[in-house]
């Protein structure tokens, strides 16, 4: 399948720091991608650069296997992570008007202003003043700024930053909408938890270089060591499994990680003859602890 | 699609600045002044009307019709006082007029009497009554109507004609270059810091990310000069026509025809002074991130605005013609105020308006092209403002975002 978005190699440095170095990051049709990293690691560079926002010293940015033009990005919705919106406009004419400049007839752009004010929870807020709403209404209307031309491309720089959890809830369900209708979306996220249940797709970059990417079972399949857990009955021993690096956890359970290729059973075992057990897993590491070690390799 | 961009951008900075208190304020206030002040006018006391005073003595014997002739002639020319010395000896009116309390005496039938010098309009005055009043006299002696008397040598009112009319309309061609310097000074100011305003806060909520992403920056220059430029025409609409309407309402000033030949001319490089200015408030908005740092880079357009304005100022009440008066026409930062001044004191020829006005548009379109090429950089800088070394480096085209 021909990639939507593929960046290759993009590399930028600002005097003698270098901002990217190597970022790869390439979306699927109608796929949500997390774009993962450090503060500093890139990710918004890498998101200004394919917005046309930010020149490269180089690498590429591809659109439907071409070089990505002005007209090609005006098919992308964008939220940038520092959100701007103009405080003196009512909220259904911003988002119509961002409808308009992107290319919607006006009545269009009027009538999809309405429906997205009324998708994002704010149908009876239409007519306030952006300065009227807290902050987190506020992104909602970014939100709806960013789709109201509906993108074939939607990039989030940070969308869930700041938000409540009902408002998580609902840009949860706006982004799988996105993609459900085909649209692929980007986005990144310092909420690990919640990108690993949103989305199957990761890239991780750190230091402007791209460490890994690909479906999050994948690298969890991939990645060296597994995650032993082990809830007592009772208190928990003082028991170390046999090349296990114990690891924190709560009163009444134990945590190690030990490699991939140990045999579980045999664990199970040892397990049994320290302590009285109460449930054992053994599973691959979850996105967060490959997110920890990949970047401070 | 372009254009239509364009469009939205002009439409929103329309909708949401002709809102603004801002504009309407100034739009309210330089209306009153508009309306107001040719009222004032109208109702100040004119220096004309003060005459000065005259004091007329008349002795016994005079025509009966005199005074009263007297007093018609003596209309808007003096300010006249009879004193009748019918009662008074020689000695007495002697120590009047050497005291000051009267002017003159006059000791009919045919004797004035003054101090020292004499006045000659009050004896023409003087003598013109008396002439009147003594054919009056005589009129009624010969049965003689005075009436068909008075049709009979009914003074006559020539109407003036000039070759030469631009000293004739001296004052008023002075007004209006005054008002059209004060607008080519003014509403450059007012709209320039708009337009700066509203690139600084496009870059201050960082929207213009969002904006860029969708927007040429030298699309959004365009539609944020033009939006603004018809708020201006709008703003300048209705303080002329206030002013007209109230001219033509007090009545107190004519304005010749060959006043209003030259206006297409001076709102021509009004509104072409307006788009340089403008375009300069946007590209040096764009340098900062704050709105409190517009000051930090207003210097730079204050300076020939400032130049043009004494200058032209000295054109509208000194010479209009001199060396400095002339290269400040053709300087397109200069020109919008100096060139309606010597247009209005038909001080400068059709060539120099042609080449003014070229230069004008050639430096705006040149200054357009810059801003849009150092906007692409400006606009999405953050932080501490961009230097004018590296502003200069980047419309050199060495760019390192």
């Amino acid at each position: 399948m021909t990639a939507a978005l593929e960046v290759r190699d993009l590399r930028k440095a600002y005097g003698d720091v270098q901002a990217l170095d190597g970022v790869d990051l390439v979306v699927e049709p109608g796929r949500l991608v997390g774009f993962l990293g450090s503060n500093g690691a890139g990710k918004t560079t890498t998101m200004r650069s394919i917005i046309g926002l930010t020149s490269v010293d180089s690498g590429s940015v591809h659109w439907h296997n071409r070089p990505i033009t002005f007209e090609d990005r005006r098919l992308i919705g964008y939220m940038p992570q520092e959100r701007g919106l103009y405080a003196r406009m009512k909220v259904h004419e911003h988002i119509a008007y961002f409808g308009r400049l992107a290319g919607l007839d006006a009545d269009i752009a009027d009538s999809r202003a309405h429906e997205w004010a009324e998708r994002v929870n704010l149908g009876d807020r239409k007519d306030d003043m952006i300065q009227e709403l807290s902050t987190g209404n506020q992104q909602r209307v970014q939100l709806a700024v960013a789709l109201v031309h509906e993108p074939e491309l939607l990039i989030l720089d940070e969308p869930f930053a700041g938000l409540d959890p009902v408002a998580v809830s609902m840009l949860s369900s706006v982004m799988s909408e996105q993609v459900e209708r085909g649209t692929s979306v980007v986005f990144s996220s310092h909420q690990l938890d919640l990108v690993q249940d949103l989305t199957e797709d990761v890239t991780i970059i750190a230091k402007g270089r791209t460490l890994a990417s690909g479906k999050v079972s994948e690298l969890r399949r991939q990645a060296p060591y597994r995650i032993l857990t082990v809830r007592w009955a009772g208190d928990a021993p003082d028991w170390v499994p046999y090349r296990a690096d114990p690891l924190a956890a709560p009163e009444g359970e134990s945590r190690f990680r030990v490699d991939a290729d140990i045999d579980p059973s045999g664990l199970v075992g040892a397990a049994g003859r320290a302590g009285n057990l109460a449930a054992v897993s053994f599973e691959p590491p979850g996105l967060e602890e490959i997110f920890i070690e990949l970047v401070s390799q | 699609m372009r254009s239509r961009q364009i469009r939205e951008v002009a439409l929103r900075e329309i909708v949401t600045r002709g809102r603004s208190n801002g504009y309407r304020v100034v739009t309210g206030l330089m209306l009153v002044l508009a309306v107001v002040a040719p009222i004032v006018m109208a109702y100040l006391p004119d220096p004309t009307d003060d005459l000065r005073d005259v004091t007329v003595g008349v002795e016994a014997g005079a025509p009966p019709a005199f005074v009263e002739q007297l007093e018609l002639l003596s209309e808007g020319v003096v300010d006249l006082m009879v004193f009748d010395l019918s009662d008074e000896d020689a000695a007495g009116i002697e120590a009047r007029l050497r005291d000051g309390r009267i002017d003159v005496a006059l000791r009919p039938p045919r004797r004035l009497i003054w101090d020292d010098t004499e006045d000659s309009t009050v004896a023409n005055l003087i003598t013109a009554a008396l002439q009147q009043a003594e054919a009056i006299d005589r009129a009624d002696e010969l049965g003689l109507d005075v009436g068909d008397l008075a049709r009979v040598f009914a003074p006559i009112e020539l109407d003036d004609e000039f070759v030469d009319e631009s000293s004739n309309t001296e004052g008023v061609r002075s007004g209006v270059a005054l008002f059209g310097l004060f607008i080519a000074f003014l509403l450059p100011q007012v709209f320039g810091q708009f337009t700066m305003m509203s690139v600084v806060e496009e870059k201050s909520t960082r929207i213009v990310e969002v904006l860029l992403s969708q927007i040429r920056p030298v699309t959004l220059l365009a539609g944020k000069i033009l939006g603004l430029s018809a708020l201006a025409i709008v703003q300048l609409t209705v303080i002329v026509v206030g002013l007209i309407a109230s001219l033509m309402t007090t009545k107190i000033a004519e304005v010749p025809a060959s006043v209003w030949q030259f206006v297409p001319l001076m709102a021509l490089s009004i509104l072409g002074g307006l788009a340089i200015y403008m375009t300069l408030f946007a590209l040096l908005g764009s340098l900062i991130s704050r709105q409190e740092d517009q000051a930090q880079v207003m210097l730079p357009v204050f300076a020939p605005l400032m130049i043009g304005y004494f200058v032209g100022q000295t054109a509208v009440f000194g010479n209009a013609e001199t060396v400095l008066a002339k290269v400040l026409t053709w300087f397109p930062l200069t020109a919008p105020m100096l060139l309606p001044v010597r247009v209005a004191r038909s001080a400068i020829g059709p060539i120099e308006v042609a080449v003014s006005l070229g230069l004008l548009a050639l430096g705006s379109y040149l200054l357009f092209r810059l801003a849009g090429r150092l906007y692409e950089f400006t606009l999405l800088r953050t932080g501490s403002r961009v230097g004018w070394g590296e502003m200069f480096r980047l419309s050199l085209g060495r760019v390192d975002d």
